[in-house]
């Protein structure tokens, strides 16, 4: 219980910092706009494999805005010693990657809210015609994401290359959940469903299964001193 | 293993004999083996393809389970290990993209295409990279050992994808192809020839990795011993 009540103030203080700074967020949501504002311009005129195309286009804007936003969770902690008091925290370093997951996933579905709805709008695909459908498709690449991204982004913190050194780390990892959830959402748009659907699906669950768990057990090596 | 338990890998009768093995190997399936009627020569880079192919997974399966050796053990030996299956490994993974993309061009008339084995073995070859340049970006050795050795625990899950990726995954990659007897026992021969080949690399490495350990060690210790050089050496 006592773990709980610490979990829930170190995923507290992200979210009130964030809240009150603004340091993050703002910046994430402006370069996700930006970046599926232009994929969705190149996209006009396009017929053919069109929903390929948004499938996969989706997620790399939410991916490569996201990865700003994971840095920065973790590059944040570096002003005025703060990594060190947070180690200090009582709590396992598996509480404190949970703690740092949970806020990444919040951030990173706020988002995909603000990406998916651009999409909409901008290249009228219908990605939002199967709600329930979609919604499972970027929990799980959320979950995804988060996981491979919050497990590296702790690594970085004190490098002035940080947030590159992320990027390329973290793409040949979260690639298969790119991909399938790529697939997975151009299933959504074509309305497919049926076995090919449920092998995506499945294939997102392990691989969340798999980092998340990863995660747990790693994110103490990857920080010790 | 020991620095003095390596000291065969440099002599140079095994050199010769593995390289000489692989020249027979690699004369085999350039001479030897019936040309396939459908693709004709080039069909024959099959036999290196599978060879560096099969040691890229190999190399990836011992850099992982000598760097979860390292962590359970924080021996720097174990990291030695692994930072030399990770270059011969990248080497092997790179060499299979490079024969894979040839083979490629004569058979499906372009140089790449985006088939499930190709597209994991891409990803590994990345792994690899990442790996590689992560080793070289940190300065202190344990720090650099941890945070590879987790990167490359991690991308171990990545290795059962390629190798099923054909079972999987609808993709237009060959399986195993119908051959003949000769066929075979060259690509059997290929695969020991560069086995061995690469083996010998990795032990040479290793053992190159290993003295450069015993080096800096020793340039400690003199420095240790003697913090200041004498004034003639100081030019005074």
């Amino acid at each position: 219980m006592l773990m709980v009540t610490q979990f829930y103030w170190m995923v507290r203080k992200d979210l009130v910092s964030e809240y009150r700074a603004r340091q993050v967020w703002p910046a994430m949501l402006m370069l996700g706009t930006l970046v599926s504002f232009l994929f969705s311009a190149q996209l006009d005129g396009v017929v053919e494999g069109r929903s390929r195309i948004v499938g996969m286009l989706v997620w790399l804007a939410i991916y490569f805005a996201g990865i700003l936003a994971m840095h920065r969770t973790f590059a944040m902690e570096q002003e005025d010693d703060c990594w060190d008091a947070l180690r200090l925290y009582p709590v396992t370093a598996s509480w404190i990657y949970l703690a740092k997951f949970t806020v990444n996933f919040l951030t990173l579905a706020t988002l995909q809210v603000v990406v998916l709805g651009l999409f909409v709008v901008f290249s009228n695909v219908p990605l939002l015609d199967h709600p329930l459908r979609m919604l499972t498709v970027a929990l799980l690449g959320n979950v995804g994401l988060t996981s491979v991204g919050t497990l590296l982004g702790g690594v970085w913190t004190e490098n002035r290359q940080g947030s590159t050194m992320l990027a390329f780390l973290t793409l040949p990892l979260a690639a298969p959940v790119l991909l399938a959830a790529s697939e997975a959402t151009r299933l959504v748009i074509d309305q497919e469903g049926g076995p090919l659907w449920w092998r995506w699906l499945s294939f997102l669950v392990v691989f969340s299964i798999v980092f998340v768990t990863a995660g747990i057990v790693l994110f103490e090596l990857l920080i010790e001193d | 293993m020991q620095r003095s338990d390596l000291k065969i890998v440099s002599a140079r009768w095994l050199t010769w004999l593995v390289t000489g093995l692989l020249v027979a190997a690699l004369g085999m399936a350039m001479r030897v083996a019936p040309m396939e009627q459908s693709m004709g020569q080039v069909q024959r880079i099959l036999y290196i393809h599978v060879s560096v192919a099969w040691l890229g997974l190999m190399g990836f399966a011992v850099m992982g389970v000598c760097a979860m050796l390292y962590l359970l053990h924080r021996n720097m030996a174990w990291n030695r290990w692994s930072q030399a299956a990770n270059e011969v490994g990248w080497l092997c993974s790179s060499l299979t993209l490079f024969t894979g993309s040839i083979w490629a061009h004569a058979a499906w008339g372009t140089w790449w295409t985006w088939d499930p084995r190709l597209t994991t073995s891409l990803l590994l070859w990345a792994l690899y990279s990442s790996c590689l340049i992560l080793r070289g970006s940190i300065q202190e050795s344990h720090r650099s050992a941890r945070i590879t050795s987790s990167l490359a625990l991690l991308g171990l899950i990545d290795l059962p994808l390629v190798i099923m990726a054909t079972r999987w995954f609808r993709g237009i990659h060959p399986t195993s192809p119908e051959m003949e007897p000769v066929m075979h026992f060259t690509l059997l021969l290929n695969v020991i020839g560069f086995t061995l080949f690469f083996s010998l690399l990795f032990l040479r490495r290793l053992r190159q990795l290993q003295t450069d350990n015993l080096l800096r060690k020793l340039e400690l210790e003199a420095l240790v011993n003697h913090p200041y050089p004498p004034l003639s050496a100081a030019g005074g």
